[in-house]
């Protein structure tokens, strides 16, 4: 699998409400962090089954970086 | 046309004379037993419910709540909710409903005035923030403290107020029956009706999953499924688990969700209708272009449940008034007979059948169509959760360590709070009472604490965006410097 980029994330996150990447804020809220998911899960075929806890650790493009990749990755395994 | 119930058992006789909570629990209960009626995650009989809501009556009973008294459920969406709901106004009590999301301080204020005699809330709970209902086991207590309804009201909501304090808002029995009639009386296009379906993505504890979804679906015949993941595919794969024509009802989010995922729409989608908040420009075409089957729009308030429509999108952004409107100096005014606010003598809000929606609009002469343009106050919707920005910005202003605090909203970055602290004040602190205080939805998704909040030349507190963002860079920088 190909690790997602901050990048990929911010354009996934422009999609929705079709903004344009740089109005893509660093805090993400819950609307943002569900399309984030649902685009991630359709982009690499996957079902993310993401906790509470672990979304809690998305709550900025950084963390979602992190946690989607290391759950893109397990759910690849 | 309905069932009857008599302390909490529930028939399918026909029920008549005044309304009430158990009249309506027997009209959205009555009909054939092997009927399928809801789906979560697996197909409910009306039979079934009917005995659901049997065994529910007699445990709120156990907990002892009889005719007249007032029930708080506090469950997230989920089957033990609309057993819940029903066996509470099959007994005749008041139903109060509580987000499931509000903190313990937010439901302990909650709790108190609106008098709760027996509260249910739910153990075992199996939800997740992707879940389109979750799984449940209902458990009543008996609350000491509480006290009886002093009204025939049946369900009682409580709405982000703009005064800092939570509105009380309640409905008779009679209103929802009249707007089950509104949405029967819908022609050209109808409101989903019997020999459909509905996927129902929006919450049932607030007023458009409830009536337009909940209500309207037992009361018409119309199976409802709630989808197992609020995704794109998971929307499609509930649309396509039943061969009848479906219709999805949900807010605006959801409709862009479909949007990015739809490749080839299910063959029954007849269509979506979302409401809670404005649509973006753009949404209604996009989504008949991918999806081949109109977007359609509702616009409705807790307090009188939906007041206009345009349910197969060919009016966007107008809608045509269920209920007589008018226009008050740009605002819209519903006509509503009573104050739907209990305990509030408020005449901004209702004063002589008029109720004030606080929405800006206009009224097209010609064809009565209003077309909505904005709120005209503080509140603001996250997702279809309305949020007050005054609640939001009083609750911060009174935590301890606080000084100053201004909180305003940007569509693109959500609830901002910019806040200086006092002598002693600990971030740290003020980030964890506000988690204590505040559900998350309505909690700010950027808070910037600054030395000093900028002030105009006469003193006021600047209360522009673009200002305050400035100002947190600028301490911002100053911090990253040390």
């Amino acid at each position: 699998m190909t690790p997602l980029g901050r990048e990929d994330v911010v354009a996934m996150l422009a999609r929705f409400g079709d903004r344009d990447p740089a109005d893509v804020p660093e805090e993400l809220g819950s609307l943002e962090l569900t399309w984030l998911v649902d685009q991630v899960e359709r982009r690499y075929g996957v079902l993310l089954d993401l906790d509470d806890d672990v979304f809690a650790g998305m709550s900025t493009v950084t963390g979602a970086v992190a946690v989607l990749n290391e759950s893109v990755g397990a759910s690849d395994a | 046309m309905g069932g009857s119930t008599v302390s909490g058992t529930v028939t399918a006789e026909p029920a008549a004379g005044p309304w009430t909570g158990a009249r309506l629990a027997a009209l959205l209960l009555a009909g054939d037993a092997t009927e399928d009626c809801l789906s979560f995650g697996r197909p409910v009989q009306r039979g079934e419910l009917r005995t659901l809501v049997e065994e529910q009556a007699a445990a709120l009973r156990a907990a002892g709540l009889g005719a007249g008294g007032v029930l708080a459920i506090q469950l997230p969406p989920s089957l033990a909710f609309v057993a819940t709901l029903l066996a509470g106004w099959s007994l005749d009590a008041r139903t109060v409903l509580l987000d499931h999301r509000l903190t313990e301080t937010e439901t302990g204020r909650a709790l108190d005035r609106v008098g709760a005699q027996v509260v249910v809330t739910g153990v075992d709970v199996r939800a997740g923030r992707l879940r389109g209902y979750a799984e449940a086991t209902a458990v009543a207590a008996p609350r000491p403290g509480g006290r009886p309804a002093d009204s025939d009201h049946v369900l009682v909501q409580l709405s982000s107020g703009s005064t800092g304090a939570s509105k009380v808002i309640a409905r008779t029995a009679a209103d929802l029956a009249a707007e089950l009639d509104r949405y029967a009386a819908l022609t050209a296009p109808a409101y989903p009706g019997r020999g459909e379906r509905m996927v129902v993505l929006a919450s049932v504890v607030h007023v458009l999953g409830l009536v337009g979804g909940l209500l309207r679906g037992l009361a018409a015949g119309v199976p409802l499924a709630f989808a197992e993941r609020l995704t794109g595919d998971g929307i499609l794969a509930a649309v396509a688990a039943d061969p009848r024509p479906t219709t999805v009802l949900g807010v605006p989010f959801h409709a862009e969700l479909l949007v990015a995922a739809a490749e080839t729409a299910p063959g029954n989608l007849r269509g979506a209708i979302v409401a809670g908040e404005l649509v973006r420009p753009g949404l209604p075409e996009a989504f008949r272009a991918r999806l081949g089957v109109p977007l359609g729009t509702m616009y409705g308030m807790t307090e009188v449940g939906v007041i206009a429509t345009d349910l197969d999108g060919t009016r966007h952004p107008a809608l045509l008034p269920t209920l007589p409107v008018r226009l008050v100096d740009g605002e819209l005014q519903v006509r509503r007979d009573s104050s739907p606010y209990l305990g509030l003598s408020d005449p901004t809000r209702w004063a002589d059948g008029w109720l004030h929606t606080r929405d800006a609009a206009d009224l097209d002469p010609g064809t009565g169509a209003v077309t909505i343009r904005g709120r005209l106050d503080s509140q603001v919707s996250i997702g279809g959760l309305k949020v007050d920005l005054t609640e939001v910005e009083q609750t911060l202003g009174a935590l301890p360590g606080v000084a100053e605090v201004v909180v305003l909203h940007d569509a693109d970055s959500g609830i901002e709070a910019y806040l200086a602290l006092g002598p002693g004040g600990d971030p740290a602190a003020v980030e964890a009472a506000i988690v204590r205080e505040l559900a998350a939805f309505k909690r700010p998704r950027r808070l910037r604490i600054l030395d000093a909040l900028p002030r105009t030349a006469t003193n006021k507190v600047v209360r522009d965006l673009a200002a305050l963002r400035r100002a947190a860079a600028r301490t911002q920088e100053t911090t990253d410097e040390h």
